[in-house]
Order: structure tokens, then C-alpha cells, then sequence
């Protein structure tokens, strides 16, 4: 068993490391920022060292900090967690120079997937089926070649696109030549590289990825799928585990491609194969993420497998004792993000201080985070607070008690998502399972609180400015003139006249 | 103790009495039967009319933030020179701040256009994220203190929008 492990992230992942850690009876090492000193991760480690500025590049990016770290504290391995360092290949690298163990797969699989085009190829080779569509970048006939015989709808996209720039929806064939011209100009001016190539579009595209794990000595096993369908700004914000979505022999067959994936590329700890799937279940490839998802807490829910634990074990070249036929799903998972953001403004971010918290708890309920009552979130970090996971033994259950959680969860000080999460789990498509990518867009109404009685705020917002106590113990002792007064103050707009 | 407050736009007048015996509240001189609790500094029980309710109260100046079942509400508590103020000034001059720390993508307007209320300004970056700042009225871009590329402090006036 390694003895010390760093943790070369912040946040909520990184006491979700620390914990598992500690559990398998590691001594846990902490960095951190110049924003992040008063962060739960380093109250929680057993040693913590400060690594920079608050800026990820000043900090957590930093790979000569990090190793130094490691060296000096005396840390055999480091857990990168997600974001951050966790899918740089030179940071994998530099850890296997330096003799500390990553824990991840090698630098090789990271360098592999972490190329959009190799990682198409390696699908490609492993039997892996991918969205039809153009090999590479097309000519203006080529493109036009390509996009009668896929079928329309297709999409156009930019080679060196991203941000959704580039792209052009086409559903007939008379819109294909301006729509190629529009895609185009507009990769020229925002790459300055104009090749495009051109993909079938999915319509009503759900998102399943599959979660794998693979030991060093040749077992990879799949742990089965997620659902990540309501995303905003193309960032997921609700999970589930398993998929309403999928049969049992779709879901046999996205494991086997995955593992077929994972083993092309000797994969070994823990990834994710992500796919995106048509309502008929047809999937396709999309990529591989070598490391752990900020999702995975609904798998463990659902098959009672710690994925952190095992990252770690693997790393130390434990076998996976278990073989493939022996796992199963019990019950169902629900993550729900909560942010610090502001649903009714588009999810603008809403950083501040959390002046006071209050996170449910009960049985089957589980609040990953690293805020407590007084915690600052600062704009230098994604504004994620927590992840509050719930499992029951049906979806309609799970959907039932995540809602009742989220009514608890009580956070003052900056807005968050916390209202529209509850209105998500209420909604009639989302029970049945109807989702696509495109849930939020379509239910603008779920943003904002919509008609609701606010007479009972109106009310606590009165007596909390008299302060019930105060008054009640009045009786007890003379109040002092000057309270009064500055109570009276505070409510007119700070003048006492 | 009487008080108005200003809630989604909306100005409420609220009486409250409060005695070891009873607590009563008048909103808008319409009487509503409260039990009430103080659970700790922030977190509140209110029982009306036999609805329970935990709501979470923090007092930030003038402003209150109440949160009610996962939705956070800010409260206003108002005098009548404030309001006589602040209906002046959604007609008058307003200042577009940034409300973070980010950096100034792009300035959606120039000096002299005209804009709508709710209308996309000035598009900000902050957490990973672009945000679109709206006019809260309609009126003349009358000044531009950014250039693009920007990196600008919370509370930091980007444009002035003036309906005058």
C-alpha cells in the first residue's frame, strides 16, 4: 500500500480523494492556491503545501510545483482527480521520470485519446461505431458527395472547430452549397483555417457513456452506463446511472465496445467511454475521458464499486478480483450539480461568499463537496458547489427523494441552480425519461420560480429584520437604546434621522 | 414595527407585532396568522395556516436574501425617499457593472445606439463561462468606460445607459 498519495487538485474531487485515501490507510497530501487556503481540502489532508497564485496557470497547472510538492512531502504517487492536470500526458510523463506513481493510465493511453482524430481511428480499428460521415477534411464536391450518400440531415463542421463556431445544420439539399460557403468563412475567421468536414446529425441526441475500469494485469471490466442528457452550455448538470434509456442488449453491447476500446489502447484504471445514441439506440462514438468523471459517484451507487478506491489499488498493481458476469446494477442513481449560478440570467455565475449552508442528509443520500457555512467562491474556479447523489430502488423513487433532498439543501450568500434542479425533478418528460440533449433549451419556463406565493419570504424577511430572539429576550433584560436605533437604521436605508 | 419591501418588482407594506403570546403580521393591511420560529442565526420556521415552511434568511444591509424551497428571493427594505429614488432611477441614467471579476469579451453596442430594455449589452467572461449583461432599461448608450479584452474588477461600470 503506498503510504503518502498527493492530490493534485482542489475542491470537492479532491476530499472525495482524500477520503478514500485515508480509508485504505494513506497519509494524504494537499496543495494549494493563494484562493484556496481556507479550502476544506486542505483542512482535511493530513499535510498541506501552498503552491501559488490563484490563477490555475500560477497553481494547479504547474507541473514543476506539483512534483516538487510530491518530493518534498515524500508522496509514492498522486491522484490528479479531474480537470487540471488530470489529462496531461506530460504531467504523466514527468510523475513515471521522477519515480512517483500516477495514478491513471499511462501516458500513452492519455496521449492516444486525448487526440480527437487518433482516438476516431483507434474506434475505428476496435470495431467502435462512429457518427457516418466524412474521413477528414472535404473538398466543396467531396463534401457534397459525402452528405448524399450519409443521408440528411448532416452537420458541417469546422476541423479545428469548437464553441459550436463553424457548425451548420443542413436538412435539405438545396441548403447544402450556402451553408458550406457559411461554415466556411465563418472556420476562416474564427481558425483562420477553413477545412470542414461533414458528419450525419443525430436528432434528439441522448448522451451514455459507459464507465470502465482495467487493472494491470489484462482485466477490464465495463461498470455499466450513465446518462448525462440535461446539460447547459454543453456542460452536464444532471446524471443518472443506469440509463431509462437503453435495453440490456445495447447496454451488453456499448460495455464490449468500450472494454474493446479501453484494451486497443492497454487502458488500465479508471475511464469513460462517452457515446451519443439516437432515440432508436443507435450509438456512436464521441470520445474517451482517461480519468475519473465528476459522475462517477452514480455508478458506485448503483454497483457498490469505489471507483476512487480501486483507482488507487490498481495503481499499486492489485488485481480486479471480480470478473464481468459477477457484476450487476441494484437500484438507481441521481446526481444533480448544484452551482453557484443563476438559472434566470442564462447560468451566469454567481461567485461570494457562502455565508451559511445547510446540505440534507438520510438514508440512500450523498452530498460530495467542499463548502461549509462561511467558504468563499471565488471567480477563479469552475462555480460548481456540490454534487448531491441519491440512490433508491426505482427511478420514480430516486426522482422522488432527490427532489426531497434538494429541498433541504439550504445555501445563502449567492444564487444557485438549487430551485431549478427541484422544478427538473417535477417535470412530466423528465420522469418519463424522455430526455435529449436539448431538455433545457425546450423548458425555459423551469429557469425561473415561476408564480409562486411569496408571502411566506415577505413574512420571514420582516420578523428575521426584527429578530424574534432579541425581542422575546427583551423581557429578560433592558434593551439597550442604542440597538434599537441601529436597528431602526438599517431598515430605513442607514440614517438614523 | 412597519416596513415596505420590494420583492420581484413589487412593493409590499408589512406590519408586524409581536408579543410572548402571539405573533401577527399585516401585509398590505391584509392580517395573516404566523407561528414562527428562529431555528439558528439564518434558518427560520414559519408555520401559516398549517403550511410549514424552513426558509433561510440572511440580512446583507438593506437587501435580505430569503431562500424558499431552493429558490433564492432578494428582498428589499425600502424608506420612501429610497423609493421615490429608485423609481427615478429606472427612468433616468443606469450604470451597466460587472457583477465579477471577468473579462470583457465583446461590447455588443457603441455610443449613441439605441437599446431596448433587457436588451444584450456587453457579453462578460468569467468562471469558464461568457455572460451576456442586458439593459435593465430602454434608452442611448451615453458612455463606454471598456475596451474589449478588458479584465475588469466586480462592480466595475462597463457602459451607461441613459433614458433621457
Amino acid at each position: 500500500m503506498f503510504n503518502k498519495i498527493l492530490i493534485a487538485n482542489r475542491g470537492e474531487i479532491a476530499v472525495r480523494i482524500i477520503r478514500a485515501c485515508k480509508e485504505l490507510g494513506a497519509t494524504t497530501v494537499a496543495v494549494y492556491s493563494d484562493a484556496d487556503r481556507k479550502s476544506l481540502h486542505v483542512t482535511l489532508a493530513d499535510e498541506a503545501y501552498h503552491i501559488g497564485g490563484s490563477a490555475p496557470s500560477e497553481s494547479y497547472l504547474v507541473i514543476d510545483k506539483i512534483i516538487e510538492v510530491a518530493k518534498k512531502s515524500g508522496a509514492e504517487a498522486i491522484h490528479p482527480g479531474f480537470g487540471f492536470l488530470s489529462e496531461n500526458e506530460e504531467f504523466a510523463k514527468r510523475c513515471e521520470k521522477e519515480k512517483i506513481v500516477f495514478i491513471g493510465p499511462s501516458a500513452e493511453a492519455i496521449r492516444l485519446m486525448g487526440d480527437k482524430i487518433t482516438a476516431r481511428k483507434i474506434a475505428q480499428d476496435a470495431k467502435v461505431p462512429l457518427v457516418p460521415g466524412s474521413d477528414g477534411a472535404v473538398t466543396d464536391v467531396e463534401a457534397s458527395v459525402v452528405a448524399e450518400k450519409i443521408g440528411y440531415p448532416v452537420m458541417i463542421k469546422a476541423s479545428a472547430g469548437g464553441g459550436g463556431k463553424g457548425m451548420r445544420l443542413v436538412r435539405d439539399k438545396e441548403d447544402f452549397e450556402s451553408s458550406l460557403r457559411m461554415a466556411r468563412s465563418e472556420a476562416r475567421s474564427s481558425f483562420g483555417d477553413d477545412s470542414v468536414f461533414v458528419e450525419r446529425f443525430v436528432e434528439e441526441p441522448r448522451h451514455v457513456e459507459i464507465q470502465i475500469i482495467a487493472d494491470t494485469h489484462g482485466n477490464t471490466l465495463y461498470l455499466f452506463e450513465r446518462e448525462c442528457s440535461i446539460q447547459r452550455r454543453h456542460q452536464k448538470v444532471i446524471e443518472e446511472a443506469p440509463s431509462p434509456a437503453i435495453s440490456a442488449k445495447t447496454r451488453k453491447k456499448m460495455g464490449e465496445v468500450a472494454v474493446n476500446i479501453a484494451k486497443a489502447v492497454s487502458y488500465s484504471g479508471a475511464g469513460t467511454v462517452e457515446f451519443i445514441m439516437d432515440q432508436k439506440e443507435n450509438f456512436y462514438f464521441l470520445e474517451m475521458n482517461t480519468r475519473v468523471q465528476v459522475e462517477h459517484p452514480v455508478t458506485e451507487m448503483i454497483t457498490g464499486f469505489d471507483i476512487v478506491k480501486w483507482m488507487v489499488r490498481i495503481a499499486e498493481g492489485e488485481k480486479l478480483p471480480f470478473k464481468q458476469k459477477e457484476l450487476s446494477i441494484n437500484g438507481w442513481a441521481v446526481e444533480c450539480r448544484v452551482y453557484a449560478e443563476d438559472p434566470e440570467t442564462n447560468f451566469m455565475p454567481s461567485p461570494g461568499m457562502l455565508h451559511y449552508v445547510k446540505a440534507p442528509s438520510g438514508p440512500g443520500i450523498r452530498d460530495d463537496s467542499s463548502i461549509y457555512s462561511g467558504c468563499e467562491i471565488t471567480s477563479f474556479y469552475d462555480p460548481m458547489l456540490s454534487k448531491l447523489v441519491v440512490w433508491a430502488d426505482s427511478r420514480e423513487a430516486a426522482i422522488d427523494k432527490m427532489a426531497s433532498a434538494l429541498r433541504e439543501y439550504v445555501v445563502l450568500g449567492v444564487k444557485t441552480n438549487i430551485g431549478f434542479l427541484i422544478r427538473v425533478m417535477q417535470n412530466d418528460e423528465f420522469r418519463q425519461g424522455k430526455l435529449d440533449t436539448g431538455f433545457i433549451e425546450r423548458h425555459q419556463e423551469l429557469l425561473g420560480p415561476g408564480e409562486v406565493d411569496i408571502e411566506p419570504a415577505i413574512i420571514a424577511a420582516a420578523l428575521a429584520l426584527e429578530d424574534v430572539e432579541e425581542t422575546q429576550e427583551s423581557d429578560k433584560a433592558p434593551q439597550s437604546n442604542w440597538k434599537l436605533l441601529g436597528r431602526k437604521a438599517a431598515v430605513s436605508g442607514g440614517n438614523l434621522v | 414595527m412597519t416596513y415596505t419591501f420590494k420583492i420581484q418588482d413589487k412593493v409590499f407594506s408589512v406590519e408586524t407585532e409581536i408579543d410572548k403570546e402571539q405573533t401577527i403580521v399585516k401585509i398590505n393591511e391584509k392580517e395573516v396568522p404566523v407561528e414562527f420560529e428562529k431555528i439558528d442565526d439564518n434558518l427560520y420556521s414559519v408555520i401559516l395556516d398549517g403550511k410549514s415552511l424552513t426558509i433561510g434568511v440572511l440580512k446583507d444591509g438593506k437587501k435580505i436574501q430569503v431562500f424558499m424551497d431552493g429558490d433564492l428571493f432578494i428582498i428589499e427594505a425600502i424608506s420612501e425617499r429610497d423609493q421615490r429614488k429608485s423609481s427615478q432611477e429606472l427612468s433616468g441614467v443606469q450604470e451597466i457593472k460587472s457583477p465579477m471579476p471577468s473579462r470583457v469579451v465583446k461590447i455588443l453596442k457603441e455610443i449613441g445606439d439605441d437599446v431596448a430594455a433587457d436588451e444584450g449589452i456587453v457579453v462578460v467572461e468569467a468562471m469558464k463561462m461568457e455572460s451576456e449583461l442586458k439593459s435593465p432599461i430602454e434608452g442611448k448608450v451615453t458612455d463606454i468606460s471598456v475596451a474589449e479584452g478588458d479584465a475588469v474588477e466586480a462592480d466595475t461600470t462597463l457602459l451607461v445607459v441613459s433614458s433621457e
